[in-house]
């Protein structure tokens, strides 16, 4: 039981009093230091905000839509993704021809065409599923692709030294080997999948956390500005969370 | 009466090097067989063959008479890095040949038990490889090519990862497990005294190109057990078989060097 106590202690106590520290100076500065509303909210502002957002329904509209818009774009990118890579994992020729758009397109910071999807499509939601989907899509595609190709050499002669045919050598060894990658590779686009629904929500949209945040912006709102925030770095880290767990429980065999 | 698996004339190329040339060997059913020769002599690439992991640049291999023509169940190979499967447990990987072959049924479920007990697991079918020190692997990896009830096995320097001590219990389990199925084993091994207390015969090959040197057959009394290494009869086989590779084991030493 101490030994429990004493392992909570070392690995969050100092995290823990971190987080608050941080909290606490930020309240205090708002306060007492920059004291104008117009520049900063105290946590304590911005807790309200939430609150009354949600008592008012209005919250619950704008994570509505960005929640839709993130989960349409980040499953269709995944499963194109997935399919992509398994693709260019098993054809030479699928390889050479996906792969000079997708390292180009990785590097570049294709948020920038958020302005010219929502010219394109309106300001409706599929103009962000498509950012989404444009940001999440290449990290699924570059990870699945790599983990079937790190494929160990000699699990596959193993499993080919009984006979099995290349598709058991799919099912039985390159798949579950890749899975670990796949996982970091669908890991890595919660937070790229984020960034395109708010930015691309920021351009232009009827409702959505990016469009309260900037809405809040133009009317100096800072507790409902930073509202906007906080509900999306929750969400973020909530996300990361589940898939840290995902990946403890389908892939055990990478930890430690 | 035909003997289990006769090799003819086997050669093998790579490219520009030749690995193997003109092999020859007959051998009897139940009989244990050693290969011993310096790194670079071809050994694990002859047991490839044999396997149908590889395929002969000329000559063959035939078992009960019939040439091989790729992997098939009347051989279990039993690889020199363990190579389980890191997501399944030992009783999964176990019966990983088995289920290949369409039949994991209660059945092989059950022999698959009997020869994890056969190995010293019992008790260990639900861990994971990682749970386990390098000697357990290895009786996975055994395990798993006696799963598929092979009339052959074929063994790649199973045990030349671990510790002299653990590699010593390893082989007179391996003898203790021989003496019960008596299948018929071709063991790849670079220590000469493995390969003198295991065997009947040992095939001692020269490298460059890789070739028969001489075939010693062992006639040590059997069960041996592990004092039989310090006998005058053992040394002595393990000394003419030394002499017989020192020269290109030096010469296999000096190129790793450079």
């Amino acid at each position: 039981m101490t030994s429990f106590v004493q392992a909570v202690r070392r690995n969050y106590l100092a995290g823990t009093l971190s987080v608050l520290g941080g909290l606490l100076i930020w309240e205090l500065l708002s306060r007492y230091l920059v004291a104008n509303a117009l520049f900063l909210a105290a946590p304590s502002q911005v807790f309200a905000a939430i609150v009354a957002l949600a008592r008012s329904g209005e919250l619950w509209r704008h994570v509505g839509i960005s929640a839709l818009e993130f989960a349409l774009g980040y499953v269709i990118a995944s499963i194109l993704g997935i399919l992509l890579g398994l693709g260019m994992a098993s054809s030479e020729r699928i390889k050479q021809i996906a792969q000079p758009w997708i390292s180009g397109l990785y590097a570049t910071p294709t948020i920038a065409l958020a302005p010219l999807f929502i010219l394109w499509f309106g300001i409706g939601i599929w103009s962000k599923v498509l950012v989404v989907i444009l940001l999440v899509l290449f990290p699924v595609t570059i990870n699945t692709e790599a983990g079937l190709r790190t494929t160990s050499e000699r699990l596959t002669e193993m499993l080919r030294s009984f006979g099995a045919s290349p598709r058991q050598i799919f099912f039985k060894v390159s798949l579950p080997s890749a899975l670990p990658f796949i996982l970091a590779g669908l890991k890595l686009g919660i937070g790229r999948g984020l960034i395109a629904v708010v930015v691309a929500e920021l351009f232009g949209s009827r409702a959505g956390l990016g469009r309260l945040i900037s809405q809040s912006a133009d009317a100096f709102n800072m507790p409902e500005l930073f509202a906007g925030v906080v509900v999306l770095a929750v969400a973020g880290i909530l996300m990361t969370a589940g898939f840290t767990w995902l990946e403890k429980t389908l892939v055990p065999w990478t930890k430690d | 009466m035909t003997p289990k698996v006769t090799i003819r004339g086997l050669s093998k190329r790579f490219g520009a090097l030749e690995a193997l040339r003109d092999i020859n060997l007959e051998a009897g059913r139940g009989a244990f067989i050693s290969v011993v020769g310096p790194s670079g002599c071809g050994k694990t690439t002859f047991l490839r063959i044999v396997a149908g992991l590889e395929p002969a640049s000329s000559g063959e291999v035939l078992i009960d008479g019939r040439p091989v023509r790729g992997p098939g169940g009347d051989r279990g190979f039993v690889f020199q890095s363990d190579n389980l499967l890191p997501w399944r447990t030992v009783l999964a990987n176990a019966m990983i040949g088995p289920e290949v072959a369409g039949r994991s049924g209660p059945q092989e479920r059950r022999r698959t038990l009997d020869l994890l007990k056969l190995v010293g697991l019992e008790g260990f079918e639900g861990y994971f490889p990682r749970q386990l020190s390098g000697g357990m692997r290895q009786r996975v990896n055994l395990a798993r090519a006696l799963a598929i009830d092979p009339e052959i096995l074929l063994m790649d320097e199973p045990f030349s990862s671990l510790d002299a001590q653990t590699r010593e219990i390893m082989q007179t389990e391996l003898m203790r497990i021989w003496e019960q199925g008596r299948k018929t084993v071709l063991f790849v091994t670079h220590q000469i005294d493995e390969a003198v207390f295991l065997s009947d015969r040992v095939l001692v090959l020269a490298r460059r190109p890789g070739r028969l040197q001489e075939s010693v057959e062992i006639a040590l009394p059997r069960p041996r057990a592990l004092a039989i290494k310090r006998t005058p009869e053992f040394v002595r086989y393990v000394d003419h078989i030394w002499r017989l590779i020192e020269d290109d084991v030096r010469a296999s030493v000096i190129e790793e060097k450079v």
